[in-house]
């Protein structure tokens, strides 16, 4: 009785000090948004196990499919954390937004299967950038991490990118734009790779993985919070970083587990069927920068340069794990 | 059914095209997965209706478009009234009101997020934004249709501004505000699943998207045929309503349908 009174009677004083209160049943709400990829299994592999519920956390996912209210809403407040990639979040905090790195969500893999790729039509005779040069590439949106790849490939495999011209097609759609006839070549990732090879297998072939032929295994996505925000609530983000990556503790070594893919099933609704011909992405924790910086500088090659702080500045302490 | 009997009947057309449909489907020649048999639809319409899936959805929907609806409805009567009898209103706010109108509302959205953020308040924001111009315009209309006779009976009898308005023009109006609002439900459902479509995770907007991401076609255009079906169905609804309503209206014998 009277440790419980004393108990009580420091955490009333504590409270003002620890402003997230963690007695009781009162869970901190952080709404999160999301897209509906492989790439945020950790997060929902967390939700699932109550990692962040051991850590007095309620996560809310907010999933657009397109992505397009994500960052925009970061910075309106709407959420306390985004999931996006790279180069998104670099050309945000290039125009002056506090865009700071939590965590890391997805990487390319060591070895192919990789998670973006290149199809073609069987029998165009397209094989490399240099072929592709006054053709026509589908990117889901230009100015993101899976355009910026396709054109390092396209510079890689002998290609002018600037003679290669960008036609944005959203995911759901390229397969069909492509055995179509509408553009020559597109840049995948998946499940849409595995997707477009299961249905279109016998007009469409693979000619590249954007990743793995330029900068094997590098960085494709964050989870990001307001600079401002984290200075203030340093402690919920910490919360939420230890959570988050117990959940890639969970999904790592699971990579061939039906309980993954079930997991992934769950939330993103693809079959489980098509999620077992998919090549899942690497899950960092860490966000380096290094890689920051690798981003930074294909960015500049590719048209998208400019005044960026120093890496290290961007990432949280979280991410430096 | 008795109309799906006769051969002039518009349903055999329905029926042709969905026979169309599943042939074409069945036979490939679409080359792709991404055009699924019309069984294969209905199959997951099914299933997606019995999981409770959809209901759940499409009821969230309907609450958020019938919201809007009313509100932005509501809005645009009384604004409508105002402006055609009180001319002062029209030349302050007119303008401002006629500038709004043309703008796309799906245009508006991503900004809209700012300040509503992304769920209901924002949905039923936009419904009303876009069921409120249709209603505002037809009232207008409707207060200048308002036979002079009627008025002057009004002022024989010496009532009042409140009640001339209410009892006189209101009902006088009601056919062109029920036109308005036919007009905003059409477009209401539209905007509610755009809204849906573009931000958070609600209603059947964000499931059809999700579905389509997911590359599960069969929902996709299972939730397509949902959304066919309840326009038909509101618009169906809203005419008996108004048959029911303004019932005076239809035994003057001004509408030959």
């Amino acid at each position: 009785m009277n440790a419980i009174t004393r108990r009580t009677a420091l955490a009333l004083t504590a409270l003002p000090l620890a402003a997230p209160p963690l007695i009781g049943q009162t869970l901190t709400k952080l709404r999160v948004s999301v897209i509906p990829v492989l790439d945020v299994a950790p997060l929902h592999a967390a939700i699932q196990q109550g990692y962040f519920a051991a850590e007095g956390l309620e996560i809310d996912t907010s999933t657009t499919a397109g992505g397009a209210t994500g960052l925009p809403g970061l910075v309106a407040g709407q959420f306390r954390l985004v999931f996006s990639n790279t180069v998104s979040i670099l050309l945000g905090i290039r125009e002056g937004l506090d865009f700071r790195f939590v965590a890391g969500a997805s990487a390319g893999t060591a070895s192919p299967p990789d998670i973006f790729a290149i199809l073609t039509r069987k029998g165009t005779g397209i094989a490399t950038g240099k072929d592709l040069e006054g053709k026509r590439i589908a990117s889901n949106t230009r100015n993101n991490i899976v355009w910026l790849r396709g054109m390092a490939w396209v510079e890689k495999t002998g290609g002018d990118w600037r003679k290669v011209t960008t036609v944005e097609v959203p995911f759901p759609q390229m397969a069909d734009a492509l055995a179509g006839g509408q553009v020559d070549a597109a840049i995948f990732s998946e499940p849409f790779v595995a997707g477009a090879l299961a249905s279109h297998g016998d007009r469409l072939e693979r000619i590249g993985w954007p990743i793995f032929e330029t900068a094997p295994g590098s960085t494709v996505a964050q989870y990001v919070a307001m600079k401002e925000d984290l200075e203030r609530n340093g402690e919920v983000f910490e919360r939420f970083a230890r959570a988050l990556f117990k959940g890639v503790d969970w999904v790592t070594p699971r990579r061939a587990d039906p309980a993954l893919l079930d997991l992934i099933a769950a939330f993103s609704r693809v079959p489980v069927e098509r999620l077992r011909q998919v090549a899942l992405p690497t899950y960092p924790k860490a966000v380096t920068p290094a890689e920051v910086q690798e981003i930074i500088t294909t960015m500049s090659r590719y048209g998208m340069g400019g005044r960026f702080p120093a890496p290290a500045s961007l990432i949280f302490r979280t991410a430096n794990a | 059914m008795r109309m799906a009997m006769r051969p002039s009947s518009g349903a055999w057309l329905i029926l042709g095209l969905l026979l169309l449909w599943e042939v074409s489907a069945r036979l490939d020649w679409m080359h792709t997965p991404n055009w699924p048999p019309l069984s294969t639809v209905l199959a997951a319409l099914l299933h997606d209706v019995f999981s409770g899936e959809l209901p759940v959805l499409v009821g969230g929907t309907l609450w958020r478009m019938f919201s809007g609806l009313l509100a932005g409805g509501a809005a645009g009567v009384i604004v409508g009234l105002l402006f055609a009898t009180l001319p002062i209103t029209s030349r302050l706010f007119g303008l401002t009101i006629e500038l709004i109108r043309p703008i796309p509302i799906p245009a508006v959205i991503p900004p809209l997020v700012l300040f509503l953020g992304l769920d209901n308040t924002m949905k039923v924001t936009v419904v009303a934004l876009t069921a409120f111009f249709p209603v505002l315009t037809n009232t207008m209309q409707g207060v200048r249709a308002v036979e002079a006779d009627a008025l002057a009976m009004g002022r024989t009898f010496g009532i009042g501004f409140w009640r001339r308005a209410v009892h006189i023009i209101l009902p006088a109006c009601l056919p062109y505000i029920f036109a308005g609002f036919r007009v905003a439900l059409a477009l209401a459902l539209v905007v509610t699943v755009v809204a849906e479509m573009i931000a958070g995770e609600q209603g059947v907007g964000h499931y059809l998207v999700l579905m389509q991401f997911a590359g599960r076609a069969p929902e996709m255009y299972a939730t397509v045929i949902v959304l066919a079906v309840l326009g038909y169905a509101l618009n169906r609804g809203f005419l008996a309503f108004e048959r029911r309503t303004i019932h005076w209206y239809f035994a003057l014998g001004r509408m030959a349908d």
